[in-house]
């Protein structure tokens, strides 16, 4: 009807439509205009610097940025032990995390749907440290660790008495465990949300064939939310292959460079130690396009297994 | 119902012991904010027997904490205006923009989203340095409404399309232009998705680090996140100004918090799902 309409319309007077059109156009102009100025300044622009100038010697020492094609890629992948070490750690830890954190947010999302008065109470308790900048949340748990820990282990808790940031061993699983404290709780508030949703129907048709409540969780409440696991796990994998802030304020990437993850690793190659900002160009392209391909193969399998209620 | 009851206090327990660990940190340093450093070396779980506010003013004295907070709430408020108000604009349009154009215009900003930041952030300090907005809290929050507007086009997007098209053309019968009919009659019913965004938005700009750290080079200019990274490391093991400070940080936050948790809580769980 409108097309006729419109055609109608185009026959009778051209010249209206044409001013009908490019009044489209401009509001259409108007209404973009200032997110995509945004945008292209300090995302698009930057990202094509970015992927410019890792085939650039750029670096804050000499005045000519000269091209040398492949030349930092194939350092970073075979000449630079350092660079592949924060990688190799940043997959343990990224490992690590996710399936940490998302177990127990998991698992204290669904000992809380069971709580009926005390519901609100958990939920705004176990999201706190959210609130709580990463960086601080490091430099409250530095606090814990040098401090705290050590004190209580007199009191005959000689597991608590560990160089937990000294010792290259256990300094990583501190920054895991302030990792999963800070993050947790976000976690749980999106699974809270996904089992609210399933269906009290199909629980209750559960136990009446006789399914028992672990039974009812893997084949009733896992399939329902699985799309919430999709999303977290995202969440969670992209979180942790970027990790940054925890490591900075609680280890620094030490003791030695026994904690250095890829992000640290890019940032002192850039701002710290060698200011090759080409090169730590190259190596962020090398960490950029591993996320890309994680992320996509881990959304393209999950969301094959989602069911629709 | 005897099994019941028994599985009922063991949910309890397990939920107290991982409650008591998630608020532990914060607490361990409330209480020892308000001690002298003797108190700590002596024993950190007993409670302050006198408060040592000495602390707090010294903290005070040291950085100058109104200016870091008018720092930080310059380079939030023009952030989260930003991303709001632009970001809602052209969720709208494209969502009213039926068409090829408006398909790839929305994946072009989606494509973003993917990009980790540190990939960005060596040219993005240069291209802040060539306008000459590096250093300055209001040219810091201008670039957040570059990364952060995508995430708000995509969450008004989904949102407008749940909305009814009929009153926008009372609207334009009624005289109104566009821009009046967007600002008087879209955003009020926007207004959910927009808290949502806003929310989102607030716990990630008020927070973030490593931009401020980038971008900021005056002490006067620091947020409250990067005075307290400057203290921490000026402050070396003088743990209870460090503390002090740490509680100054987490206040305005957690007291958002326990007044607008419903709408946080409600918003995560929003934006994530719409995600």
């Amino acid at each position: 009807m409108d097309t006729e309409l419109a055609t109608v319309k185009t026959k009778s007077n051209t010249f209206r439509f044409n001013k009908a059109k490019k009044k489209k156009c401009l509001s259409f102009l108007m209404f973009l205009t200032p997110a995509f100025l945004f945008y292209a300044l300090f995302m698009l622009i930057p990202l094509i610097g970015a992927v410019y100038y890792s085939f650039t010697n750029w670096n804050a020492a000499s005045q000519v940025t000269r091209f040398v094609g492949l030349s930092n890629y194939i350092e970073a992948f075979t000449n630079d032990p350092y660079f592949k070490e924060s990688m190799l750690l940043t997959i343990k830890y990224t490992s690590i995390v996710v399936i940490v954190q998302n177990v127990l947010a998991l698992l204290i999302a669904l000992l809380i749907e069971y709580r009926n008065r005390t519901r609100n109470l958990f939920r705004t308790v176990f999201f706190m440290p959210n609130m709580v900048s990463l960086i601080i949340s490091a430099f409250m748990w530095s606090f814990i660790f040098t401090i705290v820990l050590p004190q209580l282990s007199e009191y005959g808790l000689s597991l608590l008495d560990q160089g937990w940031l000294g010792n290259p061993d256990v300094a990583f699983y501190s920054i895991i465990i302030v990792a999963i404290w800070r993050g947790t709780g976000y976690m749980m508030i999106i699974y809270i949300a996904a089992l609210q949703g399933v269906p009290v129907h199909l629980k209750e048709a559960a136990i009446i064939d006789g399914a028992s409540s672990f039974q009812n969780f893997i084949h009733v409440t896992i399939p329902m939310i699985m799309h919430a696991i999709t999303i977290c796990v995202f969440l969670t994998l992209n979180e942790a292959f970027k990790v940054f802030d925890v490591v900075y304020g609680l280890t620094g990437g030490g003791p030695g460079r026994s904690t250095q993850v890829v992000a640290l690793n890019i940032f002192e190659e850039a701002f710290s130690g060698n200011f090759r900002y080409g090169y730590a160009n190259a190596k962020s392209m090398i960490l950029f396009v591993i996320i890309l391909i994680i992320t996509i193969v881990q959304v393209y399998v999950m969301r094959g297994k989602e069911v629709e209620s | 119902m005897k099994k019941n009851r028994l599985s009922s206090i063991f949910n309890m327990v397990i939920l107290i012991a991982f409650g008591a660990i998630s608020l532990f940190p914060i607490y361990m340093v409330v209480i020892n904010s308000f001690k002298s450093q003797d108190q700590i070396f002596n024993s950190v779980l007993q409670l302050p027997t006198t408060l040592h506010f000495t602390n707090y003013t010294e903290a005070f004295s040291q950085i100058n904490i109104a200016q870091a907070l008018w720092n930080s709430l310059t380079v939030t408020g023009i952030g989260i205006a930003g991303i709001v108000l632009f970001g809602s604009m052209a969720g709208y349009k494209l969502a009213r923009t039926p068409g090829k154009l408006s398909q790839i215009i929305f994946l072009f900003f989606m494509s973003s989203m993917l990009i980790p930041f540190h990939s960005i952030m060596i040219t993005l300090t240069r291209m802040a340095n060539m306008i000459g907005i590096q250093g300055s809290t209001v040219g810091l929050g201008l670039i957040y409404i570059g990364l952060g507007v995508s995430m708000s086009i995509f969450l008004t997007t989904g949102f407008v399309k749940t909305i009814p098209k009929e009153l926008e053309e009372a609207a334009k019968i009624d005289g109104a232009n566009e821009m009046q009919t967007f600002i008087k009659v879209i955003l009020p019913l926007l207004s959910p998705i927009l808290v949502t965004i806003g929310i989102l938005n607030l716990l990630w700009i008020w927070n973030d680090f490593l931009l401020p750290l980038l971008m900021l080079t005056n002490v006067n200019d620091y947020t409250i996140i990067l005075s307290v990274n400057t203290l921490f490391g000026e402050y070396n093991n003088d743990w209870p100004k460090i503390l002090a400070s740490l509680v100054i940080t987490t206040i305005p936050l957690i007291t958002a918090y326990v007044f607008l948790q419903k709408y946080i809580l409600d918003g995560i769980a929003e934006g994530a799902v719409k995600g």
